[in-house]
């Protein structure tokens, strides 16, 4: 089993700040924070996107624990850039634990109040009784095959985070794939970096489909700061948009194992073509990180999206990460009973993406992960 | 002419003083007209259902009334009393119409009961601070006797047309829990509940007596929600007595949700170019007739962008009257939650075998575990006290709409 400090480079070997340059472009800059699953998930789909794009400029990509912890998805991102010949991007371990939340609180919880059942939201990733520990980093499968030689960075994410956007302000676009911890603690730590972050990209809750999703309640406080900060452009995926999009739809997975090439191909065959093929009945998941990584790199597939209010619940009940959205223009609505439909006193504001064009969204999918790798030179 | 507002008053003061819970053992009944006649009904036709109708009946016109309406004019329903609880409206208010309303139904035979004034835990007070600490409604505001632009608990404002003036019909002294308590007990097994309100008299009864709740065949509860929204008035309006009456475990309980009565609503059409609304005022007899052509003809002709209300306590009178009309129920757990805050009131639902609920497969790799969440890993049910509830999911449109406009159309049924 590797050791935590296998993982990341002695001080001496960490790489500088990406400084601006302009030279870069045209091309969007983006510091990518994810719950960096293994294999293949939702989320190194969209890591896969984001490298593939020619309009991204990867600043760097920090991991937080969800999905799985932190290390084991820091492995598994640093050898996922080896594979893809893209190791100038530097990788960041962030947080290994959310703000307050536990697993035994997590736990106890659902035994005392319920887990919610009638969404998939029951889903604790990392906190399910019999997940690997926090330290533990397993062998990583095929196509991985083996840990990188690469490393990541000494620095915390947070850290990373608050540089990287004093050091480009107004240009840095935030994606964050899984909970806000390491958003929420650069922005505790340096809140002057709040009206320099040019826009967040955030994939949790919902409206009608569910009332929250894992992103959100894995680390409800860490969401409650980074929806309460003020950021000026904070767009956000919800569960409801992205159940309209499974992963399996339209062939898809079968055209990118036909026509991608390695690593992209094997990923595809072996985690979600050979699966299928041997379960029909299985259901694919939903295409939320995807969603997110389609909005940074091309926002015209949506077809629209609505001024919202959100606030996050973070009583310690059965209700802990719910969201609660409202519009935006409350006061032009509700008629007589104006006044009474109004956020709560401290509501974020926000962009809830409300449509999306699913075939441009499945041709731009299939384009990315078809077309030849884009490697590092 | 028709009673003044002060001794209108004075009559539902007498009822509201006589009806302060009083200590166990203790006589309650001051005055012969307490008594319930309808506490034993030995006129019960056979093959009526004897229903105790517990409404927060707030007019001139909307879901509650028309709910009303149906249990009134419904011939195989024994309509044993109504009893009257502060939601939409302060129960004050809702008494003046109702006693209105029978008068000019000619149904002055059915005691109406003055219920809670109150809810049990929740006040205007505290609701408006939250409200402005948390957030109010997006979808739907409407917070009854609590609305902003409403007075307070004892302020009757005049009936408008075709009301026109308090009745001379007076309600009975007992306090509606005790009403209820009294008449399950003196017919086991007999007495559906229709409950269109807040829970507060249900509660209030169940906690006096719970030996009533096994001798009641069904209790019908309008509230809560799936995905339409999870917070619906009935129940945040007095979350706590929700939660009592939802987890008593009655024989059969049944929950019309949001969701479902948000299918249909007052203004649909019937049938292609017929809308319900203009069925009944052009062929209902009188006052039914008025009611529609004042308060749903007039205003969606002068504003056809007008969507009238959802049919919800319309959908449980059907439930009572026929439960064929629902094609398809579940049996499912709920609770709500009652801590004082942003999910104050809020329902959450279980499938009754959530335990057994299929797993579509069993994982494939490890990377499939997030695809279908694996019962070993994670806790997927109800708390330890949660109740089951019948919950219908599917109701047969054109039969619903059928039966609620022959109710309305039909002659006025007279005492």
């Amino acid at each position: 089993m590797r050791t935590s400090s296998d993982l990341l480079a002695h001080s001496a070997m960490f790489s500088p700040v990406p400084q601006t340059s302009a030279a870069t472009d045209g091309k969007k800059k983006l510091i990518y924070d994810q719950d960096h699953r293994g294999p293949l998930s939702t989320d190194t789909a969209a890591t896969l996107m984001l490298l593939q794009a020619d309009n991204i400029d990867l600043l760097g990509i920090c991991t937080v624990s969800c999905d799985m912890w932190a290390k084991q998805e820091t492995a598994y991102a640093l050898r996922l850039l080896e594979i893809m010949g893209r190791t100038e991007i530097p990788v960041f371990l962030g947080a290994q634990e959310p703000l307050l939340n536990t697993k035994a609180e997590a736990q106890m919880r659902y035994q005392m109040f319920g887990a919610r059942s009638l969404g998939d939201e029951g889903y604790l990733g990392s906190f399910a009784k019999d997940a690997p520990g926090r330290d533990e980093i397993n062998p990583l499968p095929p196509p991985y095959n083996r840990f990188a030689q690469i490393k990541a960075q000494p620095e915390p994410a947070a850290d990373f985070i608050i540089r990287t956007i004093r050091a480009n302000p107004n240009e840095v676009t935030m994606y964050c794939g899984g909970p806000m911890t390491n958003l929420a603690l650069a922005v505790m730590l340096a809140p002057d970096i709040v009206p320099i972050t040019k826009e967040v990209i955030f994939m949790g809750g919902g409206i009608h489909h569910s009332t929250s999703s894992v992103n959100v309640y894995f680390d409800a406080e860490a969401a409650k700061i980074c929806f309460r900060a003020g950021f000026s452009k904070f767009t956000v995926v919800i569960t409801d948009l992205a159940e309209q999009v499974h992963m399996q739809d339209d062939g898809k997975v079968d055209e990118i194992v036909q026509r991608a090439q390695s690593p992209i191909a094997d990923l595809f065959r072996e985690y979600e073509q050979k699966p299928q093929r041997a379960n029909p009945q299985r259901r694919s998941f939903r295409m939320p990180d995807e969603m997110m990584a389609a909005n940074a790199i091309d926002p015209s597939i949506f077809t629209g999206y609505d001024e919202m209010c959100v606030d996050i619940v973070t009583h310690n009940d059965g209700h802990y990460g719910d969201t609660s959205f409202w519009d935006a223009d409350w006061k032009n609505r509700g008629g007589e009973l104006a006044g009474q439909n109004n956020p709560a006193i401290k509501a974020g504001r926000v962009q809830v993406l409300n449509g999306i064009n699913k075939k441009r969204f499945r041709e731009l999918f299939t384009d990315l992960m078809t077309r030849p790798i884009r490697r590092s030179k | 002419m028709g009673a003044t507002r002060r001794e209108f008053m004075k009559t539902v003061g007498a009822a509201i003083a006589a009806s302060r819970i009083p200590i166990e053992g203790a006589e309650p009944e001051q005055s012969s007209e307490a008594v319930s006649g309808a506490a034993s009904s030995p006129r019960t036709p056979a093959g009526k259902k004897k229903v105790i109708y517990d409404q927060d009946n707030s007019g001139p016109f909307g879901t509650d009334i028309l709910g009303t309406l149906m249990m009134l004019q419904a011939e195989s329903i024994d309509l044993l009393g109504i009893t009257l609880v502060t939601g939409d409206a302060w129960m004050k208010q809702e008494m003046a119409y109702t006693l209105r309303l029978l008068e000019m139904m000619g149904r002055a035979e059915i005691p109406v009961y003055a219920g809670a004034e109150f809810p049990m835990l929740n006040t205007k007070e505290e609701w408006q601070l939250r409200q402005q600490l948390y957030g109010g409604h997006r979808l739907d505001p409407w917070m009854g006797a609590f609305n902003r632009s409403n007075g307070g608990p004892d302020e009757i404002k005049p009936l408008p047309s075709p009301y026109d003036r308090f009745a001379e019909l007076k309600a009975r002294e007992e306090h509606a829990a005790r009403f209820i308590i009294k008449t399950v007990r003196a017919n086991p097994g007999e007495v559906t509940i229709y409950a269109g309100g807040p829970l507060t008299n249900i509660a209030l009864a169940i906690a006096l007596a719970p030996d009533i709740v096994p001798l009641v065949p069904e209790i019908v509860i309008m509230g809560t929600g799936f995905h339409t929204f999870t917070n619906t008035f009935n129940i945040f309006f007095d979350p706590e007595s929700a939660r009592k009456v939802l987890r008593a475990g009655w024989p059969k309980c049944s929950v019309v949700t949001v969701d479902l009565a948000e299918e249909i609503h007052e203004d649909d059409e019937l049938a292609p170019g017929r809308r319900m609304i203009d069925e009944v005022a052009g062929r209902a007899g009188s006052p039914i007739s008025d009611l529609f052509q004042k308060y749903a003809v007039e205003p969606v002709r002068q504003n056809p962008k007008t969507r009238l209300f959802r049919m919800a306590d319309e959908m449980i009178a059907a439930q009572v009257i026929d439960p064929s009309l629902f094609t398809k129920s579940e049996p499912m757990y709920v609770d709500i939650c009652t801590t004082p805050g942003p999910r104050y009131g809020d329902a959450m639902f279980w499938p009754k075998n959530w335990d057994r609920a299929p797993v579509a497969a069993k994982t494939v790799s490890a990377s499939d575990r997030r695809v279908f969440v694996d019962p070993r890993q994670y806790y997927m049910g109800p708390p330890p006290s949660a109740g089951v509830v019948n919950v219908p999911q599917e109701i047969d449109h054109d039969r619903f709409k059928k039966l609620f406009v022959d109710l309305m159309t039909k002659p006025i049924r007279k005492s």
